[in-house]
């Protein structure tokens, strides 16, 4: 036995409260402060709490409140008294071992800033490979059920139905077949039509739908322009674009908001974030798109500058605009350049005759938008 | 008093049998809190707001270990690292919901355009029960006089109800309202148990709805107006809080408040004035570096623009940051900590003798309800 074991510490009017973790009783206490701390109270079995079993738990500035690893997780010792707490501190050498420490908050920035790193390298490197590997072993049926699903969305928005005059038509599948036969893509794995709308515009859906809005036909010159753009949204099929955006969305904007989770404004990081990676895959894709169509246009013996022409008529001159970094396409003055380089003279046949070309411009009747 | 054992040694406390209403004191340190946060908040930053899970538990276990009720303080035993197993647990099981989410929408897209829409709902019903799950976690993690607060019900049975109620809401542009708070918080409060004693909520819709329907009808008039909003908003709550807590029953135990109806007017005006502050300061630094990167000679136009906006851009960056971290810092000190001090300070106890011998029971509930509220970005008291 130690000489402190007989040493009755001065119990002061403050008084110290016993919680044994099984009631809500207020137990007013005296301690013992010997090997081990005892707990007295008249007439009950006194508690002994082992000095390296106590730990410090959350309390009002004025209290030490303690609890111990061996008794009931719940059971605190409350002591008010600053001199007995002072000694109690004393004693007890492990009170503050369990506390988040300097080192734990190191151990946490640490591990966020390896978990943000890796996040950070599977957006930059890990998702766009997966889309690229992914994006053709996409099942068939599955592409066309998402292109269903988008083609009654657009439906919805620019009108149910697409133009149907015949002899349009006639020049449209013409045009389209020339142009499919030089990307080399199957017979089936294609359908295409004119929408009507006020907007120049024409995209590719997935599951092989290209789709034209009739405002852009109004606004060509000649086959060419509309050839070049149609050859640009093959070159997304052939490249299955939209399956890999879609991955690659979905992958992205997941990781993202992972990453940022629920900090304050993190809806418009996570939004600022996405749209600034999202852009960048965009303009590789329509970089790469527009590498496809120059080569289709040049397999045809005809030149891909009109459509830049074309483009650039619709668009003007976007540099300076706003921040082009956000830009989902590359800038058409851009564009236009890349396009003009490639320009050669044309080698083969015209890809319309003049009368199809009207026909083509009229497909969507005398009606206008 | 004829039980010999429980009298104390040392001076005699006095038992009066009536006991008057105890009160309830907050003891915490306003400019520690401030610490507590201002360094939370930029440890959020550089861990990409991971932090997060650690700074609401630390900010819990400051508020509830510094409110003493009946002369004893509360505790929160919940740790950060419960937060954060639990926020991935629910993000493996979020993940292939919202893959199927995706392939339902496509099948509901191609029969019918934007037929997907009412899908969203479903997430509304999981928050719901995210927000149940959730007040569980924190429950069972609150202590007070070492027995804790636990709960029984099922999540998705108050989903059901929320949702339907959120229904009925809807269809009165919000008059059903105050049924629906009463309503769901009786499902919560009977739920709702501290050791043996079973909670209930007393209050109704109705006495709600007379504390507030003129708030309702004045509610178009605050959008026209925009100075009118926060003035209609701090009422709106005050009269809810108060509503709230005089409704509170556990066991024998009652709680009743005296929250004026304006206690929150300069607290909303404290962050509406914060966030003008930050807002101009935030506009002239970003003068500031658009007049920078000009000064240097780098123009976002012309060919190659793309590349060029990255200075500006990255600018822009820090200062949102700085501005979100600032603007985090406010929110929690104003609308969590003063928020909660300014409530304490109105709230009387009744009756609390009779939690003074309460058997402990109930167990820990997992912090998986906290982590789908974060991962769908629902909160809920």
């Amino acid at each position: 036995m130690s000489d402190a074991s007989a040493e009755a510490p001065p119990q002061s009017a403050k008084p110290t409260v016993f919680f044994d973790g099984v009631s809500s009783r207020r137990r007013q206490v005296t301690l013992t402060l010997g090997d081990a701390l005892d707990i007295l109270e008249p007439g009950v079995t006194p508690v002994r709490w082992v000095y390296a079993d106590i730990r410090r738990a959350d309390s009002p500035p004025a209290i030490l409140r303690l609890t111990s690893t061996s008794a009931p997780p719940l059971a605190r010792l409350e002591i008010r008294d600053i001199a007995l707490a002072a000694e109690i501190v004393a004693r007890c050498l492990r009170l503050d071992e369990h506390q988040t420490t300097r080192r734990s908050v190191a151990k946490i920035v640490g591990w966020s800033v390896a978990a943000a790193v890796s996040i950070v390298c599977v957006v930059l490197f890990g998702v766009p490979l997966a889309a690229d590997r992914l994006a053709p072993l996409v099942p068939k049926p599955i592409e066309r059920r998402i292109g269903d699903a988008s083609e009654v969305q657009v439906k919805t928005i620019f009108g149910r139905e697409s133009c149907s005059d015949p002899a349009g038509q006639a020049a449209f599948s013409k045009l389209v077949n020339r142009l499919r036969d030089a990307a080399g893509l199957d017979d089936d794995s294609m359908t295409a039509g004119v929408l009507p709308s006020s907007v120049p515009n024409a995209f590719a859906l997935p599951g092989g739908k290209v789709f034209v809005l009739n405002a852009l036909l109004d606004k060509a010159d000649n086959p060419d322009e509309i050839a070049g753009i149609l050859a640009h949204e093959l070159g997304h099929l052939k490249h299955h674009d939209n399956m890999r955006g879609l991955i690659y969305n979905g992958g992205t904007s997941f990781l993202i908001g992972l990453l940022f989770g629920d900090v304050t404004g993190s809806s418009a990081v996570i939004f600022a974030s996405r749209s600034l990676v999202e852009a960048s895959y965009s303009r590789e894709a329509e970089t790469n798109a527009d590498t496809f169509a120059i080569d289709i246009m040049h397999k045809l013996g005809r030149s891909p500058k009109p459509a830049a022409e074309l483009m650039f008529r619709i668009t003007g001159k976007e540099g300076g605009s706003g921040f082009t970094i956000l830009a989902s396409h590359p800038l058409t003055e851009d564009r236009l350049a890349r396009m003009t380089k490639e320009d050669h003279p044309a080698s083969g046949p015209p890809l319309l005759t003049d009368k199809e070309w009207q026909a083509l411009k009229g497909i969507c009747g005398s009606a206008k938008i | 008093m004829n039980d010999m054992q429980w009298t104390p040694i040392g001076p005699s406390e006095p038992v009066p049998p009536p006991l008057p209403p105890s009160r309830v004191d907050f003891s915490g340190n306003r400019t520690g809190f401030r610490k507590m946060v201002t360094k939370g908040a930029m440890l959020e930053l550089v861990t990409f707001g991971f932090y997060r899970f650690w700074l609401v538990t630390d900010i819990r276990r400051h508020l509830w270990s510094n409110t003493a009720i009946d002369g004893d303080a509360a505790e929160y035993t919940g740790r950060g690292k419960e937060l954060l197993i639990g926020f991935l647990f629910a993000l493996a099981i979020l993940m292939p919901i919202y893959l199927a989410y995706f392939l339902v929408g496509i099948e509901f897209e191609r029969w019918q355009g934007f037929a997907s829409t009412p899908l969203f709902i479903s997430f509304y019903a999981f928050g719901q029960f995210a927000i149940f799950r959730a007040r569980r976690y924190r429950l069972t993690r609150t202590v007070w006089r070492g027995v804790r607060f636990w709960m029984d019900g099922s999540g998705w049975a108050y989903s059901f109800r929320a949702m339907l109620w959120g229904l009925l809401v809807f269809l009165t542009l919000g008059l059903a309202l105050p049924w629906r708070e009463a309503s769901l918080e009786r499902y919560k409060m009977r739920h709702t148990h501290f050791g043996d004693l079973q909670g209930d909520f007393e209050g109704d819709g109705w006495a709600f709805f007379k504390r507030g329907w003129w708030l309702w009808l004045l509610t178009p008039l605050a959008i026209v107006i925009f100075p009118a909003a926060p003035f209609l908003y701090a009422e709106f709550k005050a009269r809810e809080w108060r509503w709230w807590l005089d409704g509170i029953r556990i066991g024998g135990v009652s709680l009743s408040s005296s929250l004026p109806h304006n206690a929150f007017y300069g607290l909303y005006w404290k962050v509406i004035g914060w966030w003008l502050l930050l807002s101009v300061l935030f506009g002239f630094y970003l003068a500031g570096a658009a007049g920078l990167v000009a000064a240097a000679g780098v123009s976002i136009a012309g060919p190659d623009a793309i590349g060029r906006s990255i200075p500006l851009l990255s600018m822009m960056v820090i200062g949102y940051f700085a501005l979100a971290l600032a603007l985090n810092v406010v929110m929690r000190m104003y609308l969590q900590r003063d928020i909660w001090v300014k409530v304490l300070e109105t709230v009387e106890v009744h009756n609390i003798g009779a939690a003074a011998d309460v058997r402990a029971s109930g167990e820990l509930a997992s912090a998986l309800g906290e982590g789908f509220a974060d991962g769908l970005d629902v909160a809920g008291f």
